[in-house]
């Protein structure tokens, strides 16, 4: 924490934030995110950490974005926990690997492999990247509200874009060919950079953590609409819980 | 993507936008600062953590480019200024002390970098080594030099997690965190940071040059980042020179 008694990185003090935070990895992305909360305002931009703040169902709800990786992704899950976040949703786009999934579809993340960097940092790699399960059946619910065609599944998340797109042109070419394979026979859906550690690290800290995807494959990706109110959709469906929760 | 006309996918530039000397920063917000030091300098694209100017220095257009914090997102940075034209890299930034007795605002001239993170690995196995290029390193050092400010050579710790190093402590790895800085003050790494390994390792595979200065927190108070931007950019001046010099050999 700074003298200014706000977190390092993320520039957020307790209050900025609600405890219900949507994460995309593009900062440009919060805006149009925010734009679907009831009287949204910008809270904080510094370095690739950008915050709106609004309302959902009368809760608070945010909007934080983590860069690309887990590296940056770790710190802004990190010091929102400490300002008061306790539910994470990542969203964004990712690459599918199952050979038979159109672009535009939606992938909702059960679990992550954790193919980067940062979670070894917290845990050995061992421990499984889980997400919430309450928090991965609101955005069940959502999809089949929204109705946008989606499955339910496995993530890689990777330290390299590039590794990805040009395994051939890489030192380690047979290593990465070989390791998507074995995705593949997995049957992990989607390929993309921030889930494993966002997940491991919210295991740690006792935070909820789920992600929804648009994958690209078959065709073009035509708008991200579909995923941003699937998204918005899954919040409302957790608030609901919660507040149903709190009931019983 | 790989079609060099078009915009590179995440940083949004082409050919012509940058000019083959590129600073990186890990900041997006502090490129305009550094930009003030080019002459001419206008802002040309910015897109996710990606803000990147270009001006001139001797008559030599020179770019500022930020890679966001981490090695994964340096390494797309440094992919997609290569397809656009730059071959020479010097990241700029800040980083912890690793010896004790190293005083706050010291500068760090790297060497080669420990790959403790995720990114290099997709690229090479990890055996390889991650060095800096030795005209960049000579470089800064003489900038440095010149300036009269204190600086040392060494290696960088590139790591993936800022607060497994900060607050190892409650990390689930916490034996290993700690074992593994003490190796890497045994060993003598200077500094730690997020992204000097990706830099040298891609820089490698793809034939172009790549160093760092680092301005590192140690002990006492941290001051300002100008004697470190206006080394970086003194040791772009002699890298020109230098350039300059070999080409008419």
């Amino acid at each position: 924490m700074e003298a200014n008694g706000k977190q390092y990185h993320v520039q957020l003090a307790p209050g900025d934030v609600g405890r219900y935070v949507l994460l995309p990895g593009d900062p440009g992305r919060c805006a149009p995110i925010a734009a679907l909360f009831d009287d949204a305002k910008l809270v904080a931009s510094n370095r690739e950490y950008v915050t709106y703040t609004g309302y959902l169902d009368g809760e608070k709800v945010s909007v934080t974005s983590t860069g690309i990786g887990c590296p940056s992704a770790a710190i802004a899950v990190e010091e929102l926990a400490i300002v008061g976040a306790d539910t994470f949703i990542r969203v964004g786009t990712s690459g599918a690997i199952q050979k038979d999934i159109v672009s535009g579809e939606l992938a909702i993340i059960s679990g992550a492999i954790r193919d980067e960097g940062t979670s070894i940092h917290y845990m050995p790699i061992e421990f499984p990247a889980v997400a919430d399960l309450d928090l991965t059946q609101a955005l069940q619910r959502a999809a089949k509200k929204t109705g946008v065609k989606f499955r339910t599944g496995i993530t890689q998340s990777k330290d390299s874009f590039y590794g990805q797109h040009e395994p051939e042109r890489m030192g380690v070419a047979r290593n990465l060919q070989d390791r998507w394979k074995a995705w593949e026979i997995g049957g992990a859906i989607c390929s993309e950079m921030e889930a494993s550690a966002i997940f491991v690290i919210s295991s740690m800290l006792r935070k909820r953590a789920g992600g929804i995807m648009m994958m690209h494959g078959i065709g073009p990706v035509i708008s991200l609409d579909p995923l941003l109110e699937t998204a918005i959709q899954g919040l409302r469906e957790i608030i609901a819980f919660d507040r149903s929760a709190v009931k019983i | 993507m790989s079609n060099t006309d078009a915009k590179q996918y995440h940083i949004q530039l082409q050919k012509g936008d940058v000019g083959r000397y590129v600073l990186l920063p890990g900041d997006p917000g502090r490129c305009e600062v550094i930009a003030r030091h080019l002459e001419g300098a206008v802002h040309v694209a910015t897109n996710r953590e990606y803000v990147t100017y270009t001006g001139f220095l001797d008559g030599v257009k020179v770019s500022v480019t930020s890679t966001g914090i981490g090695c994964p997102s340096s390494a797309i940075a440094l992919e997609e200024l290569v397809r656009v034209g730059a071959d020479t890299f010097i990241r700029v930034g800040t980083s912890g002390a690793i010896q004790p007795g190293t005083k706050s605002g010291d500068l760090a001239i790297v060497t080669g970098a420990i790959r403790d993170e995720g990114t290099s690995i997709h690229y090479l196995p990890i055996a390889f080594p991650a060095l800096a290029d030795m005209e960049i390193v000579a470089a800064l050092r003489s900038a440095a030099q010149k300036a009269g400010l204190p600086h040392a050579l060494g290696i960088s710790q590139s790591k993936d997690s800022f607060y497994g190093e900060v607050e190892p402590e409650r990390s689930g790895v916490t034996t290993r965190l700690l074992d593994r800085w003490h190796a890497w003050q045994v060993g003598g790494a200077i500094c730690s940071e997020m992204e000097a390994a990706a830099l040298f390792i891609v820089a490698s595979t793809l034939k172009v040059r790549a160093g760092g200065i680092m301005a590192m927190h140690g002990e006492g108070p941290f001051g300002s980042l100008e004697p470190l931007i206006e080394t970086a950019i003194s040791g772009v001046r002699e890298l020109i020179k230098a350039d300059q010099l070999s080409r008419e050999l």
